[in-house]
């Protein structure tokens, strides 16, 4: 399922005294089996953004595509459960969305809500738990008895049970130990490879985004002021530090290489593409 | 949803009613509301919206701003004046519907139960529009120091008041958050029966109030750490001075109930 965003404005609060603007002009397109990222200082519209792909919020001005169905100004908010079953979005700190009595009730809580009966729902919450990589054995504890990070894992959980087609992630590892983000990360990867998800990612690490993604939009101000194949974007050092983004850690490194005099064709994105243009331009191959 | 409130927020500014004392805002506010039922005829009623409409004026502030906050009040306003239109009696009568008449009283007085709501709200709307809740606390705190001879928590209850005061914001922020992620796990807040709405609310009220209680939990930890052990010894950084002004805005006070009362019938 394609979204389309076109010409996309959005104010906060309009016609009030704290009427605030948050995006300008967005033009945006996630594809079909894509995973998308997108990038920005803090207060440039990511979460803005990310409202508008399942019609949390309606653009003030502009339309947005979400698959079949046209998100004008003026839509009415009637009607818009299909499109929230299509689109799943993890939210930042997700865990704070847990309410339910036991982890099972929480995770099926989404899938009921789109008309799924209750073991059907409750079969959807096992296999869902063992997708995120927890034990089934705290299937009937209450979700307030665990940790922040299996909270965090059933909180995603909850979201992937309505088995949505695009799944949209703010920041879904703020917060983890390495070690969990690493996994979190690869679970998404998996996601995307193995089931075709489309996934939309909000973050502020640029080596995920490099590793990951393979669009992404950067957003400065609630404008998007560049797009394109990441390792395009990346590969202007100077510009991302000027914009306040960050620099992947093996472009940072690689830069350093080169005021140290080594020659790269190509400013490399990732640790493992670092070191294959590292020992090319020793003229050795590994 | 909670962007049509107008009333209880503070719109910033740099009027001569912005910089007023925050505790002669309290007092004036509190004063006028109760003078406000000494008027009963049209001149003192129109001293009295004379002398909202010149602090309105004052303060800078859009006069929409305090059209939008009478708004919501708007039913209750219109119950209390065709009740009053209905069912006073006296005077002549100007025509009659079945059993409920329409005196001249009775429109008398519903014109002046309306001028009382309408200015009662535009006060209190000023003064929040033009006072930052935290200088509102403080102002409670020093009113109600004297309260201390009695044993009266003044302390406790002003920390009370100025902590919910600034976890009103981080809370509607809250709401705000676990509602969308909520809708977006397809819950509907506004469709559906009664019960249907009410049943709802449960999957943000209760994340609402964990977050509150940690939250509630880690400010304590937090000011334990920094040496918090209650009011005894305490100093203050956030001074309040009485300028002339203040002085100035109590007389005004002092010099419309002499006038109320020299005009009332």
């Amino acid at each position: 399922m394609d979204i389309q965003f076109e010409k996309v404005s959005f104010e906060y609060q309009p016609n009030t005294p704290f009427a605030q603007k948050a995006l300008w002009d967005i033009d945006l397109s996630v594809k079909s089996g894509s995973y998308t990222a997108i990038v920005g200082h803090t207060g440039s519209g990511k979460s803005t953004i990310l409202q508008h792909l399942n019609a949390l919020v309606k653009p003030t001005e502009g339309r947005v595509l979400i698959g079949e169905r046209e998100i004008l100004p003026t839509t009415n908010n009637k009607n818009l459960k299909p499109i929230r079953k299509k689109v799943g979005i993890v939210f930042q700190f997700p865990e704070a969305q847990l309410f339910d009595e036991t982890v099972e009730k929480d995770i099926s809580f989404g899938p009921m809500n789109f008309g799924i009966s209750a073991e059907e729902a409750a079969k959807i919450a096992r296999e869902m738990l063992a997708l995120v990589g927890l034990p089934e054995e705290i299937l009937h504890k209450s979700p307030f008895d665990l940790s922040g990070g299996q909270m965090r894992r059933v909180a995603i959980a909850g979201v992937l049970a309505m088995q949505p087609e695009v799944l949209v992630l703010d920041e879904p590892t703020a917060g983890l130990d390495p070690q969990g983000r690493k996994e979190m990360m690869e679970m998404f990867k998996e996601l995307h490879e193995k089931h075709g998800m489309t996934i939309v990612l909000v973050t502020h690490l640029m080596d995920d985004v490099t590793s990951f993604a393979d669009k992404v939009y950067v957003l400065e101000k609630g404008r998007i002021v560049k797009s394109g194949v990441p390792s395009e974007v990346f590969q202007n050092v100077e510009w991302l530090n000027e914009k306040h983004i960050g620099v992947p850690q093996a472009a940072a490194f690689a830069k350093k290489l080169e005021r140290a005099g080594v020659q790269l064709e190509r400013l490399p994105m990732t640790t493992e593409e670092l070191v294959n243009a590292f020992f090319e331009n020793r003229g050795e191959h590994i | 949803m909670m962007d049509k409130l107008i009333l209880g927020r503070f719109i910033p500014g740099d009027s001569v009613i912005h910089r007023l004392d925050p505790r002669a805002k309290l007092i004036a506010t509190f004063y006028f509301i109760m003078i406000i039922f000494l008027a009963n005829n049209a001149i003192t009623y129109g001293i009295l919206t004379i002398f909202t409409l010149l602090a309105i004026f004052l303060s800078g502030l859009s006069f929409s701003f305090f059209l939008k906050g009478v708004r919501p009040m708007l039913f209750l306003i219109l119950f209390t004046v065709l009740l009053q239109i209905f069912f006073t009696t006296g005077g002549k009568e100007l025509f009659a519907i079945g059993p409920l008449k329409i005196t001249e009283f009775g429109l008398v007085n519903a014109g002046f139960i309306f001028m009382r709501f309408v200015l009662i709200i535009f006060i209190s709307t000023l003064m929040t529009l033009s006072t930052t809740p935290l200088s509102l606390s403080d102002a409670l705190e020093s009113i109600l120091s004297p309260l201390n001879a009695i044993k009266f928590p003044v302390h406790e209850i002003s920390l009370m008041l100025s902590i919910a005061l600034r976890f009103v914001p981080t809370l509607m922020d809250e709401t705000e958050k676990i509602m969308n992620a909520q809708r977006a796990r397809g819950v509907d807040f506004s469709e559906g029966s009664l019960i249907q709405k009410m049943k709802a609310v449960v999957p943000l009220l209760i994340p609402l109030f964990v977050s509150s209680f940690k939250r509630a939990e880690d400010l304590s930890d937090a000011m334990e750490a920094r040496g918090y052990q209650g009011g005894e010894g305490r100093t203050r950084y956030r001074k309040l001075d009485w300028a002339k002004r203040d002085s100035i805005s109590i007389g005004a006070m002092a010099l419309l109930t002499l006038f109320l009362f020299l005009f009332r019938r």
